[in-house]
């Protein structure tokens, strides 16, 4: 670890050399391991070493950046000059620069690495990708393919020093399965896809859950119509409903406020949402995928409420777009932009099945294709399949149909939420109905 | 420390030759894929350029194929020890029996092949700095000045070089150099509501490309996308004859055909195209093409990342299924050959089929006969981009810019929406094809399994008899 931390503020060196007024490096190594089957083979296996170093230059108030996977003092003292050459064509700006204050480096209450996934054995990591494929054929007689079954880790050093004297690193991992059936349905092929993802093995949802719920899910799919026409309340289940929040996040990401594509730009303070609609930013939350102990400017991250019951309460910041607003870093810097740390819709009470049973008329949605959303006006519309429930019950399986609706009346249509928030990647959200959307099909 | 003693070239022949008998010890095929990719863009926002930045992406991947199992590990340390230690996994985990060494050879030389690119020139950083920036604040008063309603423009301009070598344990032994330009600016303009407008343009060429494409051109579309979606009316829901427009338009075959003739999809027999060549998948009027020699064009290629030629290929033929796109592993597997289609986002992944630029034959109706044709529809002017589930061959499109049309005219502009169909359904319901067939404007990007690649699109006008529009207009 000492060594790749050198290796950082070396390249902030040369940076300074080359006559930058401030300089950051991030060094990322990446152990990763890859392998799929498909049937009773394995068919692919990956396993190497990735390095590369992420450099901002600032001059005069000007950035530029330089991202590399060529390592050798020659490559990192010449792309370092080109970048310190290159901010000179860049205007100056009073508001570019180093965060002035750093956090303490690394935190190991976080809990983001578990030695579980260097350790394990790659034969055991084959034996789960070939036990799902076994399982969900097992689990159903129309299973009849796959699209394959994967088991994917890695494990990464992040490293991150600046000119102002801030030196940090952490550790973390992360395993996932998941795999993806294909049921047969007269002359159609249904595909259904599923999968775990924790921070350690030990944490990942057992194999034989993960084949047969993607095997339900292939399966139950089987004889599905395209629905009429109509308004309806939909219920987003946690897989889709958490990309309902990815648009969510695009909207309250305050590098696309500042240029008006944002259709949250002037509603802080504004009630947007349902009582229910209590949406948070916690970088601190022990093993979960998006916490980190500090972000890519190495602030230490936090927990911000971003929508309190229904209220818009801030943005999310790194520390050039909250300098512009004379706000503070929400740190949330993230690949030379604004990302998200763990953003999520607080969980309630029912389970799915609840939510369902609660619904007299409505959609199931239990996924989507495509990305159609306008942040400048919130108009959202996704490709769809899942289920019409009539009388609290899953009626019939539908698919090749449309949902439309408006993301801010999405926001205030929340009426039910559930208690299904598993934290398996950075942007999650509990299961939830919304009042009525416009659904298109015949 | 990993700082020194690194080396950044490009192996010589001999190491590369030893690199994959190394490899080979493992099964029946082996390749290497060396990169270097040079990636300079600069971003203008709020009147004024916001920020350079250089990506250099450089290293080594070794693949191992035995049977339908491939083994596949990457080095960015090009020192013989860490490319020779990458070859042994790779040829560790694709190992079906006992080790063997087998000899490689290449040639001195690698293969010379003919260029699918525009002219390209290697300028230094200092010396092209001052173009990009010339070009974005150009593109900045050009968007500005287009129309008052402009409260905010974007740019971005991009200029990388990516310089392969690729060898196999079959003796093929080349080297491309593969320059991609691109400019985009994005709009957003106030007026009855917000609207936001993208549009644009490069491809493998030069930055001279811009002087005849000027930004201006670049931003002024995309200003006039921004102001038309400011009036934009709530898309309609429910089915619809749609008329989708020359040019991007394309996105609708890239998704309802073209992913489902990708090589590996039919290999596994996970495609709904799987086992249907010579079956009617289309209206007779459709002729789908994907081209990989296309000069200029994104998806355009001299060799594919597995050393082999771009190709012109027929995949729909008036209707019936001709073909499948085809990278080595795959083609070997089905007893094809490769159709130089084996392309990779970088050396730190393995290959897999993929189109190149992909458009359908002009018809005999023109623009205004298609349109006129329409009493109550949709004109679908240019696609944001697309997504396709492969094994039932539903897929969406999304609308960036579109139009009601009613009694054969165009009239309201409409909000984003999604358009919802199934692959051969959809393509059976073409009833009309366009004289004005074209292909889009270049900045079309397609992402699969994680990898990203960039490819072209085209199509002539083409009237859908009715097709599921996905709006939350409802009852209108």
């Amino acid at each position: 670890m000492a060594a790749e931390l050198e290796l950082a503020e070396r390249a902030v060196g040369f940076a300074i050399a080359a006559g930058a007024d401030e300089a950051e490096a991030t060094g990322l190594i990446s152990y990763r391991f890859s392998t799929e089957a498909r049937g009773i083979e394995v068919t692919k296996l990956e396993q190497s070493v990735g390095r590369s170093l992420a450099l901002r230059v600032f001059r005069n108030g000007a950035k530029a950046t330089l991202s590399t996977s060529d390592l050798s003092e020659d490559a990192l003292r010449r792309f370092a000059r080109e970048a310190v050459d290159a901010a000179r064509f860049v205007g100056a700006d009073q508001f570019a620069g180093l965060p002035e204050t750093n956090g303490a480096p690394g935190d190991a209450a976080l809990e983001l690495f578990a030695p579980d996934v260097r350790e394990r054995p790659a034969e055991e990591k084959i034996a789960d990708a070939l036990a799902l494929e076994r399982v969900v054929r097992q689990t159903d007689a129309r299973i009849v393919n796959s699209s394959g079954s994967q088991v994917v880790d890695s494990t990464t050093l992040v490293t991150l020093a600046n000119s102002k004297g801030f030196a940090g690193s952490y550790w973390s991992s992360q395993a996932h399965a998941m795999t993806q059936p294909i049921a047969q349905d007269g002359p159609n092929k249904r595909i259904a896809h599923y999968g775990t993802a924790a921070r350690s093995y030990a944490a990942l949802e057992p194999i034989e859950s993960v084949a047969e719920k993607a095997a339900k899910r292939a399966v139950e799919m089987i004889g599905a119509r395209k629905p009429q026409t109509t308004r309806c309340p939909v219920i987003f289940e946690r897989d889709v409903a958490s990309l309902v929040l990815s648009d969510i996040f695009t909207a309250i990401n305050a590098a696309n406020v500042a240029v008006g594509n944002s259709f949250l730009a002037d509603k802080v303070g504004a009630k947007v949402g349902s009582e229910l609609a209590t949406i948070v930013d916690d970088g601190r939350l022990p093993r979960a995928l998006g916490t980190s102990p500090f972000d890519a400017e190495g602030v230490p991250t936090r927990r911000t409420v971003v929508f309190e019951r229904g209220v818009l309460q801030t943005f999310l910041y790194d520390t050039y777009y909250a300098r512009r607003v004379g706000a503070k870093t929400t740190a949330n810097a993230a690949g030379g932009g604004i990302g998200p740390n763990n953003f999520y819709l607080l969980p309630g009470n029912p389970d799915l099945e609840q939510l369902i049973a609660s619904t007299p008329r409505g959609v199931l949605v239990l996924d989507t294709i495509g990305f159609a959303t306008e942040s400048v006006t919130g108009t959202y519309s996704r490709g769809a399949r899942g289920f019409v429930i009539e009388g609290g019950e899953l009626a019939y399986p539908i698919d090749e149909f449309t949902i439309a609706g408006n993301l801010i009346e999405m926001l205030a249509g929340i009426d039910e939420v559930g208690s299904d928030l598993i934290f398996d990647q950075s942007i999650v959200s509990p299961s939830f109905r919304i009042a009525e959307m416009t659904i298109s099909g015949t | 420390m990993i700082g020194e003693g690194r080396r950044s070239m490009v192996p010589d022949v001999t190491t590369l030759e030893r690199v994959l008998s190394r490899a080979l010890g493992g099964g029946e095929y082996a390749d290497a894929f060396y990169e270097r990719r040079v990636t300079r863009s600069f971003r203008l926002q709020d009147g004024a350029v916001h920020e350079a930045g250089i990506s250099v992406a450089s290293g080594l991947g070794v693949r191992v194929i035995a049977g339908e199992r491939a083994g596949y590990a990457f080095t960015e340390d090009f020192s013989d020890d860490a490319l020779f230690e990458a070859a042994s996994v790779a040829a560790l985990i694709a190992r079906d029996g006992a080790a063997r060494t087998q000899e490689v050879h290449l040639p001195v030389e690698p293969a010379h092949v003919a260029s699918a690119y525009r002219a390209i020139e290697a300028r230094s950083l200092r010396a092209e700095s001052a173009t990009y920036v010339d070009l974005l604040a150009r593109a900045d008063v050009a968007a500005r000045a287009a129309d008052p309603r402009i409260r905010s423009a974007n740019a971005v301009v991009s200029d990388e070089l990516q310089e392969v070598t690729i060898a196999t344990s079959d003796g093929r032994f080349v080297r491309d150099r593969r320059p991609l330009v691109t400019f985009g600016v994005q709009c957003v303009a106030v007026g009855k509501e917000r609207g936001t407008g993208f549009y644009g343009d490069g491809g493998r060429t030069s930055m001279d490309y811009f002087t005849e494409h000027t930004p201006e051109e670049i931003a002024r579309e995309a200003a006039r996308i921004a102001c038309t979606n400011c009036d934009a009316i709530e898309t309609p829901a429910g089915e619809f004859a749609v008329v989708v427009g020359a040019g991007s338009g394309g996105v609708l075959l890239h998704e309802a055909v073209g992913h489902g003739l990708e090589g590996d999809f039919n290999r596994q027999g996970t495609s709904l195209y799987s086992g249907r060549i010579g079956e009617r998948v289309a209206s007779e009027l459709v002729t789908i093409y994907d081209d990989g020699n296309l000069p200029g064009e994104r998806g355009s290629l001299s060799v594919d990342d597995e050393g082999v030629p771009g190709q012109h290929k027929v995949l729909v033929e008036n209707g019936i299924l001709r073909g499948y796109m085809h990278d080595h592993l795959n083609a070997k597997l089905m007893g094809s050959h490769s159709t130089g289609s084996g392309r990779r986002q970088s050396y730190r992944v393995m290959p897999q089929p993929r189109m190149c630029n992909t458009y359908m034959e002009g018809g005999a109706s023109s623009y205004d006969e298609i349109v006129g044709s329409v009493k109550r529809g949709i004109f679908a002017a240019s696609f944001a981009g697309g997504q396709v589930e492969i094994s039932k061959g539903d897929f969406v499109f999304m609308l960036a810019e579109g139009y009601l049309i009613e009694d054969g005219k165009l009239t309201a502009p409409l909000r984003g929406a999604s358009l919802i169909g199934n692959g051969p359904e959809v393509m059976n319901r073409v009833t009309m094809v366009g004289n004005d067939g074209r292909l889009a404007a270049r900045y079309y990007t397609c992402g699969k399994a994680g990898q990203y690649v960039p490819v072209g699109v085209g199509l002539p006008t083409v009237k859908l008899s009715a097709v599921t529009v996905g709006g939350s207009g409802f009852g209108g």
